[in-house]
């Protein structure tokens, strides 16, 4: 194995074993572990606390436990958190955050009390209307509820100033990786859906700190070598994340490289960056008031569509790839919208709906390949 | 009003009133919103304007079987068939305008509140979108906790003053401050005899007539600012005590044998079915969870209090206050069952009812039964399947009672 | 003499007792509501009693097709059946597990053997006897003989399509990329058993646990399930009729209040 084979393989290891990753980084730095929901948790301040924010983005586990609550047409990513909280998975974590932004989340709030009470909880709601002065004020004010429960849990006050150290570490991950996904066409056979996948996942079980020198590591080696010739199909992949092995395989197999993302799980944790005045609570909160493009906050705009077409324009994407996760109605609702917009664009687009468990993707593979016969 | 008229012939009155008046005032060029169920009424009233609201609608179309063709248009625009079918049938009749079971104009603007829902953001967002309207939110945050949190209130009232913005800015018109302090006034009061009227149903036996509920709902969501709806209300309230004085129970041919709760919203494309089982079997649908979700009250001129009332209904509330209100409604209510529809349109009432369905249970042990459903997508039902568990409840509920009968 | 008659999607079955509650006559025939089933099955328990139409003092009738079904006295849901049937049977039994052709119910009875609460499937056939209709169907073999399939699997497969129609589309693919039919067979169950847990976690599994219906008789069903749920699963005897048993005792019961 060479130096870049290493640092790969070492990431993707981390990433197809989310609780021996964690477990392993707690030991490294001593830290507490709290697990972060779906989305835009403030990560910062966890840090900040000198915990481990550690990404929940639901997993492989088989359904049984979690019928006690939801129905079937529940959202996977949120059957499965459930199902893994039920049975003991996220026991060694000091707390978990559920932030309210769809109805699914809402419920998951009220029923982890009861279906999980070993895990103590944090529930947060984001504000939609969070442009103007009386929604970035109101966050603010979530903010610091929820740094008090962090400061509980950590046994220590949080200062300004572990919050502006935390910010410019988060800050420069989110740059670091806004660069990474920027060279994937460059190495695309190096960094092939899968990989960049697994790569980009395995930031949610590592110490951000640490995980930036190792993608800086990546990047050096990476331009030590000769570009490789991208003789395949690039596209832009958006919705709430882009699993399952079966369906990046299938990616891999038809040569299909994914040049930029707009994925909920990827690109959107950091493609903002906080605002540089202002105290360390409002620069978080203005991350989010900046922050558009995604199903989850609101926008009478619906930018979502323009976003997708500059994507593509930008990064000279041959089309896009939509990742629908089944039963979830915030990204449901933005589809016919953008669906629209690339059409009148004349932008080729392929619709997979899929779920996080899914162990026959046989019509999805089919699906990707006629997209990728089509595109040739 | 005349005395000898029916509340019930007003209501039909009133509601085809409402429906004419908003396609008359488009026509002669004054503004129309369109408004989610529960929003503050009180400052598009104040400014005179006109609204209609596609829940509203959309549950009409349902309930005279219209709806599938707008639910069809929204698929083949690629909307879901997963997502809510209210916000499905009235994308499709935005697309298409026309209705044989009834029209409604389209909106200049949209206003939209999120204490139902976050999907009414989304659905709102691709209306506003779609038709290049501007839209007015006033954002709700969830209450996981029992009471709605200051930070919320102080977010939620300012929200109002932005929205009076937005509205002056739209109409171009003066926001009257004295105008709105007399519609909070009537408002409440309405919600108040709401509230008077629907608590009536206590009575043994129930002077309710099954699913009238759900009837005179449509007066709360589309007339809560104005002096009729009050005055309906009041009507209502009266006959209903006179039928309570007379010792008259719901159905003139058979007596009220046994008292249900509805969870949920009625599955329009089935009500006459659906009703008529519960009637074979003597049981009298008395109240719901949501009718209650119209009881805004609050002191006029306190917005904050305004807030808090728009924060506070149970959709909005945590699951304690849920499974708290609705073991609270068993008490008052003398009821003998449950029935709990899941709905497929609406994921917020359905991914905590089992758990809700279960601290009930517990804490009240009364009888209870959970169906399958839809609002207005009629695919979701199956008449067989309700059948066989509301006869099952019945079977339950009657063992009971003869239990506690042989037990005295 | 009462009889008790259960019409269900794919048999029909009827039961006669006497008025000390033995069964004189049972029996099952393979059609369901709608057709000559209940008929033929009516007769057939009337032959194996020995005795005609006229000593019938009360009839209930139950099942999906009790509906449709006009010549008992009475009818009651499967649900009260089943649990009245099943607590005759074994009066230790405070749990009642039916898998149905178009419904999965899980019954929790009170120390009188009374039902205290119950849950059913959602619409859809994921986890009924539908589903293993349709298996079968693919495995190109009879439902009877599923079970004694599954029990020569070699290896674990999972049928993760909870839905009829995406299951049949992933089973048809997983046998065409070499997947044995024994193992198929052994998912099938497990699928079913994991649906049926599911339902059953809602309102708790409180031994004892008793299987009735059609279904109990594929021991690999009941095996899987035993395992998905961790309780021990006893089969009542002749568990197909076990619904009509329960609507003969509420016919007996029925016309003793009558009188
Ligand atoms: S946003 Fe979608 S995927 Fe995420 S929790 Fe909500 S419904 Fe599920
Ligand atoms: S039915 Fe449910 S999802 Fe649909 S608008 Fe009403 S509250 Fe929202």
């Amino acid at each position: 194995m060479n130096r870049i084979e290493k640092i790969i393989s070492a990431l993707e290891e981390t990433a197809n074993h989310p609780a021996k990753a964690v477990k392993a980084s707690m030991k490294e730095t001593g830290k507490k572990a709290v697990g972060c929901f779906p989305y835009y948790t403030p990560d910062e301040i966890i840090y900040a606390a000198g915990l481990l924010p550690v990404g929940l983005w639901g997993g492989q586990t088989d359904i049984k436990l979690a019928d006690k609550y939801l129905q079937s047409f529940c959202c996977s990513i949120m059957r499965i958190n459930v199902e893994q909280g039920m049975k003991g998975m996220y026991d060694f974590l000091s707390a978990v955050i559920i932030p309210a932004y769809c109805d699914t989340l809402k419920c998951i709030c009220d029923n982890w009390h009861v279906a999980v009470p070993q895990t103590y909880l944090i529930p947060m709601v984001y504000p939609q209307h969070r442009k103007i002065a009386a929604g970035v004020a109101y966050l603010i004010d979530e903010y610091k509820r929820v740094q008090k429960e962090l400061e509980t849990i950590a046994g220590k006050k949080i200062t300004e100033k572990d919050l502006e150290d935390s910010i410019a570490l988060y800050e420069d991950y989110r740059e670091t990786m806004r660069h990474f996904t920027a060279i994937v066409s460059r190495y695309s056979k190096t960094l092939n859906a899968k990989t960049r996948h697994l790569i980009i996942k395995a930031a949610y079980f590592m110490d951000k700190r640490l995980y930036a020198i190792k993608i800086k590591e990546l990047m050096e080696e990476l331009k030590r070598l000769p570009e490789e010739k991208l003789d395949g199909i690039k596209v832009v992949v958006t919705g709430i994340l882009a699993e399952t092995d079966a369906l990046l395989d299938a990616f891999v197999q038809n040569k299909i490289v994914f040049v930029a993302d707009d994925l909920a799980h990827e690109s959107r944790q950091f493609r903002t960056s906080v605002r540089s005045e202002g105290t360390a609570l409002e620069r978080l909160a203005y991350r989010i008031a900046d922050h558009d493009g995604c199903s989850l906050l609101y926008d009478e705009e619906k930018k979502h569509g323009q976003l997708l077409i500059d994507l593509v324009r930008e990064n000279h994407a041959d089309g896009v790839v939509v990742c629908m996760m089944k039963f979830c109605n915030p990204e449901e609702f933005d589809y016919p919208i953008y669906k629209k917009e690339l059409e009148v664009a004349g932008i080729p687009m392929l619709y997979l709906e899929i779920e996080q468990k899914m162990d026959s993707a046989e019509q999805i593979r089919t699906r990707i390949q006629s997209f990728a016969e089509m595109i040739k | 009003m005349d005395k000898n008229i029916s509340s019930k012939q007003i209501l039909n009155d009133m509601i085809s009133r409402h429906y004419k008046e908003a396609l008359e005032a488009k026509k002669s060029g004054e503004r129309v919103a369109w408004a989610t169920s529960i929003v503050p009424q009180e400052l598009l009233e104040t400014m005179d304007i006109k609204v209609v609201y596609p829940e509203n609608h959309a549950a009409v179309l349902g309930a005279r079987k219209d709806a599938p063709a707008f639910l069809r248009n929204a698929e083949n625009n690629g909307y879901s068939n997963d997502l809510c079918s209210y916000a499905r049938v009235n994308i499709g009749y935005a697309n298409l305008k026309e209705s044989a079971a009834g029209n409604i104009p389209m909106p200049d603007f949209i206003f939209c509140c999120n204490n139902i829902c976050n999907t009414v953001i989304k659905w709102y967002e691709n209306l506003a979108r779609e038709m290049r309207i501007p839209m007015i939110l006033i954002d709700t945050p969830f209450n996981h906790t029992f009471d709605v949190p200051g930070h919320s209130v102080k977010y939620i009232r300012e929200q109002f003053n932005h929205a009076i913005g937005q509205l002056e800015q739209i109409t171009g018109k003066k926001f009257d401050h004295d105008r709105f302090k007399e519609v909070m006034k009537i408002s409440a009061e309405t919600a108040r005899w709401w509230k008077k009227a629907t608590a009536l149903a206590a009575a043994q036996p129930s002077p309710f007539n099954g699913f009238d509920l759900f009837n005179y709902m449509a007066v709360i969501v589309c007339m809560r600012g104005k002096q009729e709806g009050l005055d309906l209300f009041k009507l209502w309230a009266e006959e209903l005590q006179g039928k309570i004085d007379r010792g008259e129970g719901p159905w003139k041919d058979q007596p009220e044998k046994y008292r249900v709760m509805w969870d949920g919203i009625a599955c329009w494309p089935h009500l006459a079915d659906t009703s008529k089982i519960l009637r074979k079997n003597g049981i009298n649908l008395i109240t719901s969870t949501y009718p209650d979700s119209w009881t805004i009250v609050y002191d006029s001129d306190d917005l904050d209090a305004m807030a808090r009332a728009y924060s506070s209904n149970y959709a909005n509330r945590n699951l304690a206050y849920g499974a708290g209100n609705i073991v609270q409604i068993v008490k008052d209510f003398s009821l003998d069952g449950i029935i709990y529809h899941s709905n497929r349109s609406c994921k917020l009432m359905d991914f905590r009812q089992y758990e809700v369905q279960r601290q009930v249970q517990e804490q009240t042990g009364v009888a209870s039964v959970i169906f399958d459903g839809d609002q207005t997508d009629p695919g979701a039902f199956s008449l067989a399947q309700y059948e066989t568990r509301i006869q099952a409840l019945m079977e339950m509920m009657e063992q009971r009672r003869n239990e506690r009968l042989s037990r005295r | 003499m009462f009889l008790g008659i259960d019409i269900g999607s794919s048999s029909s079955k009827a039961v006669i007792i006497n008025a000390q509650l033995k069964i004189l006559g049972k029996a099952v025939f393979n059609t369901g509501a709608g057709t000559q089933g209940p008929e033929k099955a009516v007769g057939a328990a009337f032959r194996e009693a020995g005795i005609s139409g006229e000593k019938i003092k009360f009839s209930v009738v139950t099942g999906y097709g009790r509906m449709t079904y006009d010549k008992a006295d009475k009818q009651i849901t499967e649900i009260t059946c089943h649990a009245r049937g099943a607590a005759h049977m074994i009066p230790s039994a405070r749990t009642v597990i039916d898998i149905g052709g178009q419904d999965a119910k899980v019954i929790r009875l009170d120390k009188d053997g009374k039902v205290e609460n119950f849950v059913m499937n959602e619409k859809c056939a994921a986890g009924t006897g539908r589903f293993l209709e349709v298996m079968a169907r693919i495995l190109d073999c009879s439902i009877g003989n599923l079970s004694s399939l599954s029990e020569n699997a070699s290896e674990e497969i999972i049928i993760s399509n909870t839905c009829t129609v995406f299951a049949e589309s992933e089973v048809i693919s997983q046998l065409s990329s070499g997947a044995k039919r024994e193992n198929v067979a052994q998912g099938a169950h497990k699928a079913v058993a994991k649906r049926v847990a599911g339902l059953g976690s809602r309102i708790g599994l409180a031994p004892d646990v008793v299987m009735t219906g059609g279904v109990a008789l594929n021991k690999g069903v009941v095996a899987a399930l035993e395992k998905e749920t961790g309780q021990k699963i006893t089969v009542v005897e002749n568990p197909q009729i076990i619904g009509a048993i329960g609507a003969a005792l509420y016919a007996w019961e029925t016309a003793s209040k009558l009188s």
